[in-house]
């Protein structure tokens, strides 16, 4: 028995010291501005000096582009910190979500409580109970507008969403989760 | 019979000339006073020598006559962004509130808070209040203040944040307060915490924002202190001349409602996207004279008739997006009969230069528009409001 816990106990310390995960590359995003409802989010992860993978998907910030409106325009250009990712969100906005840092705009007017999500209850679910624009359910094309957040898809299987928060977390090797800072973790350009 | 003949051709001739000249002066009628407004795109050229007067820029007040007070500290609407006037002048004229940012620590907007050292709780600035009488005199309102309205009768609202300092990382919030003059003592409207800005009276209830997740809008109204109820999701357009009803906009900034600010009850109804022309949305901050609404919309400006429980879109006037690729912001009726708009231009930093603003008047009859001179951005070239405060 003491035999056994010992060879527990070894293989737990040796588990503790091995690099972990195996392929945790540095990862970041970046947000390429073209229109409202059809820019582009990708993800970059840094294989090796100068060697990168990317994956790319369809999203949308705002309802103009002018990124000093106040709840209407797309996001502002430049580097954001990360502030915080969460798997169940429970607000106004809901379930996978990564929260960013406020950032001024061009002629400096501040935008805050601004997060990459999409469209899905706290659970991860969709909620559709009405034929309108319902908050927690992806309707379609027209759910890419936001006040000004990052939208992912939340449509097809696997959705966008999806492979976009599950690629972070698998290419990144982070699985933190709640209140925590990563520097430079998304770059917005046009 | 043919004395019968000769006397209908003379009655047919004197018909015919009657409706010639009622249709000769209904033309002129209509186009002397703009009755026909149609839409179509507006032809911008440079030469506005008029600006809305008065107007704020940088940290000059300008009369529009070629008269300028220099004021303490500079314009800046970094916690409202257009949601709300930079400066207001008070109904007897004689005080005008402004915005004011205090930086406290260059930011760099294309780097990130790490990139730069700037920690969570790190201070970067603090948004103050100011107040200049117009004789040379100008005081700090509040400190850690922004969005103030004047009341008919001299009182003041603004947001009056629980820590003064914007942090990093941090949620600034704050509560609505009113005083009944500028050295009054502040009486909470507005007491739990959370991100508001004050859009303005009605009357002498206040409409503010609450500014959620993800920057979602909400419009509230304080009917008094301590008694505060939703009035919409979303934003609101424009308040009507007798601050009895607003129009408001939904989260999509597709669906137009008119409200009864006293009640809530919705009056009238439009959903942009199925109108004629249809438009993809339309914005906040307008403005209402008479009969008529004004906005900012996808194509440029769009202009609303309404009626005590109707709401028409009448006209759209379009901008060319490759010179205005952002459109206007807060536009004004700028005459009685409403023929007349001015508003605010922004165009964003490009590789040819830094953002800019000036103003545009637009006649909406003949769609022409004059353009005043370009000033920086982050100068704040603005209109004051004038009494009420209400945007």
């Amino acid at each position: 028995m003491r035999a056994r816990l010992a060879v527990v106990a070894t293989l737990a310390a040796v588990a503790l010291t091995l690099p972990s995960p195996s392929l945790a590359y540095p990862t970041w995003f970046e947000f390429a501005r073209h229109s409202n409802t059809f820019s582009t989010l990708t993800m970059v992860w840094q294989i090796g000096a100068g060697w990168y993978g990317t994956q790319s998907w369809r999203a949308g910030s705002g309802v103009s582009t002018d990124a000093c409106w106040v709840g209407h325009g797309w996001l502002p250009t430049g580097y954001y910190d990360l502030k915080g990712h969460w798997d169940n969100y429970n607000a106004a906005i809901a379930g996978r979500v990564f929260y960013l840092q406020d950032k001024q705009c061009w002629n400096g007017t501040w935008r805050t409580q601004l997060f990459v999500h999409s469209e899905e209850t706290a659970a991860q679910g969709q909620y559709c109970p009405t034929a309108g624009d319902d908050p927690y359910c992806w309707e379609g094309d027209n759910d890419y507008y936001s006040n000004g957040c990052i939208k992912l898809a939340r449509g097809g299987n696997p959705s966008d969403l999806r492979l976009m928060h599950d690629g972070w977390h698998a290419k990144s090797g982070d699985g933190r989760h709640g209140n925590f800072t990563i520097g430079s973790w998304l770059y917005v350009h046009d | 019979m043919k004395g019968v003949f000769g006397a209908r051709i003379t009655a047919v001739a004197l018909a015919v000339a009657l409706v010639a000249a009622a249709a000769l002066a209904l033309f002129a009628v209509l186009g002397a006073n703009g009755a026909v407004a149609r839409t179509g795109p507006l032809t911008v050229h440079a030469g506005l020598e008029a600006p809305p007067s008065p107007f704020v820029r940088a940290n000059g007040l300008y009369d529009g006559k070629g008269g300028k007070a220099q004021l303490e500290a500079r314009i800046s609407g970094a916690m409202t962004g257009p949601l709300s006037p930079v400066a207001v002048k008070s109904g007897d004229g004689k005080l005008v509130v402004y915005n004011t940012w205090h930086e406290l620590r260059a930011v760099d907007g294309e780097r990130s808070f790490s990139a730069q050292g700037i920690g969570d709780g790190d201070v970067l600035g603090v948004p103050e209040l100011r107040v200049y009488d117009g004789s040379g005199h100008d005081e700090l309102l509040a400190r850690g203040a922004y969005s103030a309205a004047w009341r008919a009768d001299g009182a003041i609202a603004f947001v009056e944040a629980t820590q003064p300092e914007f942090r990093a990382g941090g949620n600034y919030e704050g509560r609505v307060v009113v005083r009944q003059s500028i050295r009054g003592r502040n009486v909470a409207w507005i007491k739990e915490p959370a991100h508001y800005v004050v859009y303005g009276w009605a009357g002498d209830r206040l409409l503010v924002y609450r500014v959620g997740l993800g920057e979602k809008l909400e419009l509230l109204v304080a009917d008094t202190p301590g008694r505060v109820r939703p009035l919409a999701d979303g934003s609101a357009i424009a308040l009507s001349p007798d601050a009895t009803r607003v129009a408001v906009l939904d989260q999509e900034a597709t669906n137009v409602r008119v409200l009864d600010v006293a009640t809530g009850r919705e009056l009238a109804w439009l959903d942009v996207t199925t109108a004629t022309p249809a438009l993809r949305w339309v914005s906040y901050s307008g403005s209402w004279a008479g009969d008529h609404i004004v906005t900012p919309a996808s194509a440029g400006l769009a202009v609303f008739h309404t009626g005590p429980s109707s709401l028409e879109l009448e006209q759209v006037l379009s901008l060319d997006r490759a010179q205005f690729p952002v459109g206007v912001q807060q536009p004004r009726f700028a005459d009685d009969d409403g023929n007349d708009i001015s508003a605010t231009v922004d165009i964003p930093p490009s590789a040819s230069g830094g953002a800019v603003s000036f103003f545009i008047k637009c006649d909406r009859i003949t769609r022409s528009c004059e353009r005043g001179a370009a000033a920086p951005a982050k100068d704040w070239l603005r209109p004051v409001e004038q009494e009420g405060g209400t945007p």
